[in-house]
């Protein structure tokens, strides 16, 4: 909250923001803002409570029978995933998806931030000099796994971040793709909530801005050597000085 | 001149029929048809099925992965919702992809749902909402906020002001939120309805409603701090 921010502004911004009268500026501020302020967060909680039963005016209609095949197949394709949570729809040609691109490369501050942070809580043992990789979800950007790679040992490290869950019949597997490469190679699968230890001897040197990437694949994981699920974590390596 | 859409005058295909009406308007606003008799029948009978349906367990279902839960819920609940949508992004097609994209993320975040914090159907609902607003919010359905284009809207409706008349009728059953909007004066009550059922910017209700742009952010802050206090 501004020092300038009464209790009645607090208010009606919460209100405004309900009403959904911003702009998508200003509710996209107010989104980032509600994840640290509890003030803001339960205002609004409480015009959302309050202002709901308007929605009963309003005439229901019939959805046409087309979209609940279409809800149905998507939901087939993607696990309920516990925080941190991620989804993308399936897509053949996602490694040419021009918005994951443009998100990773608008997710490259946060995970810098981010990055800031897990590197002093893990001062005791930093990678001697190598690459780091912050692993998000490609929708909400939400950080679910880090990679430390040492490139003296050529080792890496996956760390989880939070323990998620996925179906029985599915594994999450483990990708990296380097710019120069023809496609992504497997570095193994992964078992959720557990960190990893991957050797990285057989692979070329470690570049910057390597692309790292967890996808959900089928439980021996993917049966073509190629990622096949929907990418549910995604990042780029960038050098440790 | 620039031009600025009015939020909910649409004139396209599905337009869901406007809010129920039990007493007749004085006098309907210029140019944009409000006012549609709706089928008591259908509302009150979807109001009984979600009275029954437990939406707080069906979402826990959903967190377990549970997809017939989560079809529960769409068979519940989805013609309400699409009527939700619809009336705020305003075309059918358009009203679907709210809905596909809310259920979605109905099943990827239900294990963050609390219901400590509220009912699960307002936490549906309000996923949709936010859906719906994230929409027209973004896809630049307000073709301008140019300041001089709004000035000159503004002028055309101080120099052809009538009378306001009201936005909307509340027929169904709202309980203290009814009472509470009703305290309010006409301008506050219909620029707040218009914000919550039609999805409607500040611009856009100072359109809908012929009035001053600042008029309408004045309606609207203390209409929201009225409300605040009467149903405190």
């Amino acid at each position: 909250m501004s020092a300038t921010e009464s209790p009645d502004d607090l208010q009606v911004l919460a209100g405004e923001y309900v009403l959904g009268t911003l702009s998508a500026a200003r509710r996209g501020a107010l989104d980032a803002r509600m994840k640290n302020d509890a003030a803001l967060r339960t205002a609004v909680a409480m015009w959302e409570e309050k202002l709901s039963p308007l929605s009963e005016l309003v005439e229901p209609m019939e959805p046409s029978a087309a979209l609940w095949s279409r809800i149905e197949s998507a939901v087939a394709a993607t696990p309920t995933v516990a925080p941190p949570r991620a989804f993308v729809k399936p897509s053949s040609s996602w490694w040419n998806s021009l918005n994951l691109w443009r998100g990773l490369t608008a997710t490259g501050f946060a995970a810098a931030a981010f990055m800031g942070v897990v590197m002093v809580t893990n001062i005791a043992q930093p990678p001697a000099s190598g690459y780091m990789v912050v692993l998000v979800g490609p929708q909400d950007k939400s950080p679910g796994w880090i990679v430390q790679a040492s490139t003296n040992n050529q080792q890496a490290r996956l760390i989880p971040l939070g323990k998620m869950e996925v179906p029985g019949d599915k594994s999450l597997q483990f990708w990296t793709k380097g710019d120069d490469w023809k496609g992504p190679v497997s570095l193994g699968l992964v078992k959720p909530g557990k960190s990893l230890e991957i050797p990285l001897d057989k692979l070329p040197p470690l570049q910057p801005n390597q692309l790292f990437e967890i996808t959900l694949e089928p439980t021996n994981g993917s049966p073509i050597n190629r990622p096949t699920g929907p990418i549910l974590f995604i990042g780029r390596a960038v050098k440790i000085i | 001149m620039a031009q600025l859409s009015f939020c909910g005058s649409g004139g396209r295909d599905g337009i869901p029929p406007p809010v129920v009406l039990s007493r007749p308007p004085t006098q309907c606003i210029d140019r944009i048809p409000l006012a549609l008799p709706a089928s008591p029948a259908s509302s009150d009978s979807a109001r009984i099925d979600s009275a029954s349906f437990d939406y707080e367990a069906a979402l826990a279902a959903c967190a377990r992965g549970d997809k017939q839960a989560l079809h529960q819920i769409y068979q519940h609940e989805s013609r309400r919702l699409l009527g939700v949508a619809l009336r705020i992004v305003r075309d059918r097609a358009l009203a679907e992809d709210v809905l596909h994209d809310a259920f979605m993320n109905v099943w990827t975040k239900a294990a963050s749902f609390d219901a400590t914090r509220g009912s699960g159907r307002g936490w549906i609902h309000t996923l949709v909402r936010n859906q719906a607003l994230s929409v027209v919010r973004t896809s630049g359905r307000e073709v301008s906020t140019d300041e001089e284009a709004i000035a000159a809207i503004e002028a055309d409706a101080v120099a052809n002001a009538a009378p306001m008349a009201e936005a909307f009728e509340i027929s169904a059953d709202i309980g203290r939120l009814d009472e509470c909007l009703h305290r309010l004066d006409m301008p506050k009550r219909n620029s707040i309805m218009l914000a919550y059922l039609d999805g409607c910017s500040h611009s856009e209700i100072a359109t809908r409603l012929n009035a001053p742009l600042g008029s309408v952010k004045a309606w609207i802050k203390r209409g929201l701090l009225s409300l605040r206090e009467c149903m405190a």
